[in-house]
């Protein structure tokens, strides 16, 4: 190798040859190659991606107790579905959820960016410590947020009272939907923040320059410019962001399966889309009904994805 | 002067209330049971104890992290080898219907859990993978190789092709270029995506608690929840395992957390 490379460099191709624009490189690559390099991702893609959407959207138009696939019964498993109480609960409660969740993160993590995007020496320290939550294990910050919601001995109710409102001692947040929800979402939305933040904080630091120079020589103050000249200009930005977070939220499963007890209770009152799907899969063993749901997910996740990509191509 | 004290006092709240959740885990780990159950809460352990840990290390605990070890550490391998290859092949070549791949492997993390779930439940028992470590490393694949692949060709992308060229020119081949210019220079969206693939499959819960039953191959997320369901409230007891669990991600992480950021920013932002 050693020997033959300069030999070849005499020989074939002076530098000078080389053509200054890229074509060239393109001529080089056939097909062959670039198929062999990208074949274990398509067989991944199609293998373990592809087929099992098409199974699922099968499967449900299916009967399927018990884990095994009867007969084709149309669309019965759809409007079984939409006739259960349970299950249109589920779906209006994740919405809910998922807008509530959206807006918190979102909310609190402008601010969070905002406050680090005002630089300091800490900044810097602060952005790895904003970042770590989000690689907590989801089961573990499920438990921790559960306990530090404790009835007798939580955190959370000792630091409520402290402040003053005496009606949470010993406060039950996990005996009704309502409060087993606002906890969930508050453990969730700690989860959730800190990728949107980092992100956000990206975005800002790439509106800093001359727009933003020019509008505080003309007096423009720090709420007028944000408003005005940054947020505006991460547009694009923000739809990914708040689209990436509606879909996280829709798919929540690990906190609701460790915060609730049993999961998706008191009676019924936290089941969402997932939980409720998972459910119905493996322990009411109806994989027909279960396909359904997520077919059902499936479809809505796909159009807030279409309605994002759509927005970020306008954007361009 | 007031907006430097209201600036110091916003980071300040959060520091405290990103980093509590860690604190108060490991704190109520080491108290005693007496301390932990109070009506004011101890912030600090005044006789700190490690007998739940001794507990756990004498317990399953040992054999589920390394079951977690084997089937993230495999993930990641997987991932980052499937991210390397097609990464630069989206990256520099020319492929048909490129566009609507790149799309495909970005909405792949879009994908709710529960479409997958059933049928890979079926094709694993019908091949008996149900309840094994490739099977479970199959399923998280699923969940990693889409956005790994996307973040490594940003990084490709990064790389200017005339540093392959002028290689190629000096008479190297195109893999002996690549191996050389491009490897080292892309080595950080390696690393980046690789902490992706290990974290994703690490915390992952919806595919290993649905295939992996048996209780020797039970992953650490697994064996968590079930713990947690049956004992929860052994407190001191849960938060030491929560505290096993976590150490590994949250150490991986701080070791390349830099590269991460960038990795999974440019996925967003330019996706």
């Amino acid at each position: 190798m050693t020997v033959t490379a300069p030999a070849k460099r005499e020989a074939g191709a002076p530098r000078r040859a080389r053509p200054p624009r890229r074509p060239r490189f393109r001529r080089l690559a056939g097909y062959g190659l670039p198929s062999l390099l990208i074949a274990p991702l398509l067989a991944v893609v199609v293998g373990v991606v592809g087929y099992p959407i098409v199974r699922t959207v099968w499967l449900s138009f299916h009967e399927g107790e018990n884990l095994i696939s009867g007969p084709f019964n149309g669309l019965d498993n759809y409007t079984a579905l939409f006739a259960d109480p349970y299950f249109v609960s589920a779906l209006i409660r994740t919405t809910v959820f998922a807008i509530v969740c959206v807006a918190c993160t979102l909310l609190i993590s402008l601010t969070v960016a905002l406050v680090l995007d005002a630089g300091s020496w800490m900044a810097k320290i602060v952005t790895v410590i904003v970042l770590l939550p989000w690689a907590m294990p989801r089961v573990a910050s499920g438990i921790v947020w559960k306990w530090i919601f404790n009835d007798q001995y939580g955190i959370a109710n000792w630091l409520l009272v402290s402040l003053g409102f005496d009606r949470f001692q010993g406060f039950a947040w996990f005996n009704s939907g309502f409060t087993s929800l606002v906890a969930i979402t508050i453990a969730v939305v700690w989860h959730s923040v800190p990728f949107i933040a980092i992100s956000m904080l990206a975005g800002l630091r790439s509106t800093r320059g001359e727009v933003l120079e020019a509008a505080r020589v003309d007096g423009a103050g720090f709420m007028q410019s944000l408003l005005r000249i940054r947020l505006p200009m991460m547009k694009p930005l923000l739809t990914i962001l708040g689209v990436m977070s509606t879909i996280f939220a829709y798919q929540s499963f690990d906190h609701f399966l460790v915060m609730t007890t049993p999961p998706g209770g008191p009676s019924h009152s936290t089941e969402v889309l997932s939980l409720l799907t998972w459910l119905q899969a493996f322990t009411v063993l109806d994989q027909g009904a279960a396909a359904a749901m997520a077919v059902v997910t499936f479809v809505l996740l796909a159009a807030i994805t279409a309605v994002y990509v759509r927005l970020s191509k306008e954007d361009r | 002067m007031t907006r430097r004290v209201l600036l110091y006092g916003a980071m300040l709240v959060i520091v405290v209330v990103s980093l509590f959740p860690f604190f108060w885990m490991v704190v109520t780990s080491l108290k005693p049971d007496q301390d932990i159950f109070t009506k004011t809460p101890e912030f600090l352990p005044t006789s700190p104890i490690l007998d739940r840990y001794v507990h756990l290390f004498d317990g399953a605990v040992p054999r589920q992290f390394l079951n977690s070890v084997l089937v993230a550490g495999a993930t990641t391998l997987i991932t980052g080898v499937i991210a390397l290859l097609a990464g630069y092949a989206l990256a520099r070549y020319k492929i048909p219907l490129k566009r609507y791949l790149l799309i495909v492997i970005l909405s792949i993390q879009m994908l709710p859990q529960t479409v997958l779930v059933i049928p890979l439940f079926v094709v694993l028992r019908n091949t008996g993978l149900l309840g094994t470590y490739q099977g479970l490393i199959l399923s998280h694949l699923a969940l990693t190789v889409g956005l790994a692949t996307y973040m490594l060709r940003s990084f490709y992308l990064d790389i200017p092709v005339e540093l392959e060229e002028s290689a190629m020119v000096d008479g190297a081949s195109r893999m002996k270029a690549v191996r050389l210019v491009v490897f080292p220079l892309v080595w950080p969206g390696l690393a980046a995506s690789s902490i992706y693939g290990f974290i994703t499959s690490w915390n992952e819960l919806m595919f290993s608690a649905t295939y992996m039953q048996q209780s020797d191959r039970e992953t650490l997320p697994v064996a968590l929840q079930q713990y947690f369901s049956s004992y929860y409230s052994d407190w001191g007891g849960v938060m030491a395992a929560s505290v096993i669990f976590t150490i590994p991600v949250v150490v991986f992480f701080l070791l390349v957390q830099k590269r991460l950021m960038q990795g999974m920013v440019a996925g967003a932002v330019k996706g």
